[in-house]
């Protein structure tokens, strides 16, 4: 994949006719943000491929804002013509539309960057081999990765599902204000799921991975972490309902992070769906719990020179030793609620008009090594699996139950594994209870955790 | 919203393709996508714009080229898409617009997929990528001569016309029926902090060709509904519900109890129960779930695991026909008929007429839900489950319209019948399966004590789980009041799939209920 100097162009004509279109009446700014991507997709399945699919496409997502009203709209048809008709057809529309005050194209002044002629800053985030690898390289990688996983055991009965996806990713933006610019991601990975079987126990084993560079995808790896995750929970049994200490595996840390950023947009926030609300300055987590979102990132996933909105991303603390510090800004809250976009103006495609969005979000490590985390633990929970993690925290309460599997921790040892047991409680009591956190911080995509223990969780479950 | 319905562990990579995660279009450009090749919406809804967007020709030329290098089977999926959202959110009334069109080429060789799109509708940029797929799919050193595709149309009794089409009314009118299903909202209790109301009307208007000379073009209306609310208790508890309905109709469709004004009341009464709720029990005991949308529960638990590329690979449910997975007079059904229903359409999206399919009859597998590719791979026949969320994805086994059948129990008499356990009105919580094994979860939104054979107290933060083919057999009684459920959540599964649900009262003996509330081990719960 290529820079493609047409595509900045029909960006900009887009800015250009949504202020034309405007003309005689209130004045028009605007915001275009193309997107073109390229991706490969390989599902393979008992050491054959299943399905390729590759994709090209490129869209055009426009905001246009007059008299505080903005509206927005988006089409894969790049032609002039197509562009043209949609902008003036958000320009007509724009006037149904509720003003808000706070709406906003961002200038520099908002902290918009604009690029040079050879687009912005490269923080690592882009690797041309992703693209570049024949096809059937990657087939073969996904077949690798699948053999891996069948051969680790006699106990691995099947896969089902492995999956090796990559994309390339090129944005190229421009507004009214005069900020324009280019940048480019790219990203590969795979996932996989065995099914291991032994006696009367079936079991199953996922382990998915995403790099930004070709050669930092180990797919060997991925698949042996898969399978050695479903022959170790063969044999799983309940456990009776109990209150115990609970160890959570970087994995699972990652996603309840991921849902506790939720609740730290300043969107959530303002319109009072935020436990978090009114809480800057105040003790909400324990003391070695340090949360950080990084947009700059060197190699992250999600590292980028600019947001969706082409603002500057930053490094952005949000809870330090326990103690909420922010929430995540993008133009529109900052301005509301007097502060300044943390740069995290996120946009899932050029479909996507966008809203707040982590970059790299991950727990800072501590000191302990995971080992010592488990020996202080004399009858103890493992966390190593959750199902339907969102579904299962009420974002507005806070409260979980979550059905969960994992292993019994006993005299300092994991030991046993565990199915069919809920961990219940409440997210802020869970935050406040993490008491040792770990040195082996680990990244699964743009999210990372290191192992942390918890001093209480309340577990039901059906066992003896 | 839209997260917490279907946050799915099968999508991974967040970063690559572009995706279709948000909406919309304008009347305005709606007449623009439709009349550009010359289709009008008539007065008559669907009728009107089915229609070849490619011509024949074209479609039977892109056709011979999968074809070309010794593939078994192939087909060309063009589609456009207008989509259209109104949203309140904060009392702030917004659209978006959205146009999509692509064309999906794919060639089947050795039960092995090929696919790629492409968004151009110029016949030789779809030759071209036709010619990509078949060169992926050509086995080394095979090539058997081009055949020529002769294609002949289907038809089908079922239509689903759309009424009013989107484009009849103007984004003005849109927004000031918006301004009073907010202002309804926001004023239904003193306690609500925010409300979010959503509108989605989505026309896509297909066609297929296949390899075997079929040729199917119909257009579909997507309406989906959605309301939160947000209330703040006296002690400044934040709790937050839900409610939603989607058809494949227009906005005609969505009056009575369906009607966006009952969806926005019950979204708020349900936020306003939780703020006395107390917190769920938890431990193993008899579970009573009402009519209704209910029946996503089955989706989860049993539905997914019957999915033809589940089936497979592997799942719970492999080599189960003919044998018990469910108590007697348990009968589970998945209905692509109904009309109007978000499962439902004439043909799927490989051209294979849809049905009526029966999973479980009286406890004892029947069938699976296959497309073409797995059908052949289970020796059984499509069943009319291929489906595919656009041009953008190979069809794959998919779920339409899933419930389970009505019993001979009066709804009141399970109730009056169980000593100690929980009711649950509606899972609206969310849910997941692991196919493997089986093991799902779902959370439930609305939900009761029972105490000595009566609904009590509202509970939260209850979870249901347990393994799908046990808590099928778990099943105890059966109520005769089985209602359907229009929903407009969506099924996530790689990609995203409309569909229904439904169910009478019924009863699980025992299942796991997480919560936070007391651990009960007295599972002496029934009569």
């Amino acid at each position: 994949m290529n820079f493609k100097k047409e595509y900045l162009d029909i960006a900009r004509f887009a800015v250009e006719r949504a202020k034309k279109a405007g003309a005689g009446g209130a004045a028009v700014s605007a915001e275009a943000y193309v997107n073109d991507t390229e991706s490969i997709q390989v599902t393979v399945n008992a050491r054959a491929v299943e399905q390729m699919s590759a994709v090209k496409e490129a869209g055009i997502g426009v905001r246009v804002l007059r008299d505080g009203k903005m509206a927005f709209g988006s089409t894969n048809d790049l032609s002039r013509d197509a562009v043209g008709g949609m902008v003036d057809g958000l320009v007509k529309k724009v006037v149904f539309h509720t003003a808000d005050e706070f709406n906003i194209i961002p200038s520099k002044d908002d902290g918009a960057l604009a690029a040079d002629r050879l687009g912005y800053e490269d923080l690592g985030s882009y690797d041309p081999r992703v693209a570049e690898v024949p096809v059937q390289e990657k087939t073969q990688t996904a077949l690798r990765m699948e053999a891996a996983g069948l051969g680790f055991s006699p106990k691995i009965a099947g896969s089902m599902m492995a999956v090796y996806q990559d994309g390339t990713s090129y944005v190229y933006l421009a507004n009214s204000s005069g900020i324009s610019g280019w940048f480019r991601q790219s990203g590969c990975g795979g996932g996989v799921e065995f099914t291991a079987a032994e006696g009367e126990s079936r079991e199953s084993g996922s382990f998915t991975k995403g790099v930004v560079k070709w050669a930092d995808f180990d797919a060997e790896e991925v698949g042996r972490k898969a399978a050695e995750n479903a022959v170790s929970m063969l044999g799983a049994k309940p456990i009776a309902s109990a209150e115990m200490p609970m160890v959570v595996s970087p994995e699972i840390g990652t996603q309840i992070f991921s849902f506790i950023a939720d609740m730290l947009s300043a969107d959530s926030v303002q319109k009072g769906r935020s436990l978090f609300a009114e809480k800057v300055g105040t003790e909400v987590a324990s003391k070695g719990f340090t949360l950080i979102d990084d947009g700059r990132l060197k190699g992250g996933m999600s590292t980028a020179p600019v947001d969706g909105e082409g603002v500057a991303t930053q490094t952005t603390p949000l809870i330090v030793d326990g103690v909420l510090k922010t929430y995540l800004y993008d133009c529109y809250t900052a301005r509301k609620g007097k502060a300044k976009s943390t740069g995290n103006h996120t946009r899932s495609g050029y479909g996507s008009a966008g809203g707040i969005g982590t970059t790299n979000l991950y727990l800072k490590p501590g000191d302990a090594a995971p080992e010592a985390i488990f020996a202080g633990i004399d009858r103890g929970f493992y966390l190593t699996v959750v199902l339907g993690l969102f579904a299962a925290i009420d974002a507005a309460s806070g409260d979980f139950s979550i059905p969960s599997a994992g292993f019994m921790i006993e005299k300092g040892k994991k030991t046993n594994p565990v199915r069919g047991v809920t961990i219940g409680g409440n997210i802020f009591e869970l935050l406040k209870a993490v008491d040792k956190v770990g040195n082996d911080l680990t990244w699964f995509q743009s999210l990372g955790s290191p192992t942390f223990s918890v001093s209480s969780v309340k577990i039901g479950g059906s066992g003896k | 919203m839209s997260k917490k319905k279907s946050m799915s562990r099968r999508s991974f990579i967040g970063k690559s393709a572009a995706g279709l995660s948000s909406v919309a279009f304008s009347s305005a450009l709606m007449e623009m996508l439709l009349s550009s090749t010359g289709c009008k919406s008539g007065p008559g809804g669907a009728s009107g714009v089915s229609d070849l967007i490619l011509p024949e020709d074209v479609l039977a030329k892109a056709v011979s080229h999968l074809m070309a290098k010794g593939a078994d089977f192939g087909d060309v999926y063009v589609e456009r898409a207008a989509m259209d959202s109104v949203m309140s959110d904060d009392r702030k009334i917004n659209t978006t617009t959205t146009i999509a069109k692509g064309v999906g080429l794919r060639a089947v060789k050795g039960g092995r997929t090929f696919y790629a799109y492409t968004g151009s509708f110029e016949p030789e940029r779809v030759y071209e990528t036709a010619r990509y797929v078949a060169d992926a799919a050509a086995a080394p050193a095979s090539a058997s001569a081009p055949s020529v595709i002769t294609l002949s149309p289907l038809a089908s009794g079922l239509s689903f016309p759309i009424k009013p089409m989107p484009s009849d009314l103007a984004v003005d009118q849109k927004i000031a029926l918006f301004k009073t299903l907010s202002d309804r909202a926001w004023s239904a209790d003193p306690r609500i902090v925010q409300a979010i109301q959503l509108l989605r009307e989505i026309i896509r208007q297909v066609n297929i060709a296949t390899s075997s000379g079929k040729i199917v073009k119909q257009t579909l209306g997507l309406t989906e509904f959605m309301a939160q609310t947000y209330v703040k208790g006296a002690d400044g508890q934040l709790q937050a519900a839900m409610d939603q309905r989607g058809a494949y109709a227009g906005r005609d469709f969505f009056t009575g109890e369906n009607a966006f004004e009952k969806v926005v009341d019950a979204a708020a009464a349900k936020a306003v129960k939780l703020l006395e709720a107390v917190d769920s029990p938890r431990g193993v005991f008899p579970v009573v779930l009402g009519p209704g949308m209910n029946g996503v529960l089955f989706h989860e638990s049993c539905g997914h695991g019957m999915e033809g590329d589940l089936v497979f690979k592997g799942s719970n449910y492999k080599d189960q026909i003919g044998k018990q997975t469910a108590a007697k007079g348990v009968t589970l059904i998945d209905d692509g008929t109904i009309e109007s229903y978000p499962g439902s359409y004439a043909f799927d999206d490989e051209a294979t007429p849809s049905e009526r399919t029966v999973l479980i009859e009286d406890g004892i597998q029947r069938n699976y839900l296959c497309d073409i590719i797995y059908g052949e791979k289970l020796k059984m026949k499509s069943t009319g489950n291929g489906r595919r969320q656009s041009f953008r994805y190979p069809p794959i086994p998919r779920m339409r319209n899933t419930f389970i059948e009505k019993g001979p129990i009066p709804a009141a008499d399970i109730i009056a019948g169980t000593k100690r356990g929980i009711y649950v009105a509606d899972v609206s919580g969310g849910g997941q399966v692991d196919v493997i094994t089986g093991n799902f979860m779902m959370g439930v939104g609305e939900g009761y004590l029972i105490e000595k054979g009566k609904i009590t107290k509202p509970i939260k933060g209850a979870t249901i789980s347990g393994m799908g083919i046990e808590a099928m057999k778990s099943i105890d009684l059966v109520g005769d009041d089985l209602k359907m459920f229009p929903s407009a959540g969506r099924c996530g599964k790689m990609q995203t799939a409309p569909v229904g649900f439904g169910m009478p009262t019924i009863r699980v003996r025992n299942i796991l209920v997480g919560g936070k509330g007391e651990a009960w081990t007295d599972i002496e719960g029934g009569k």
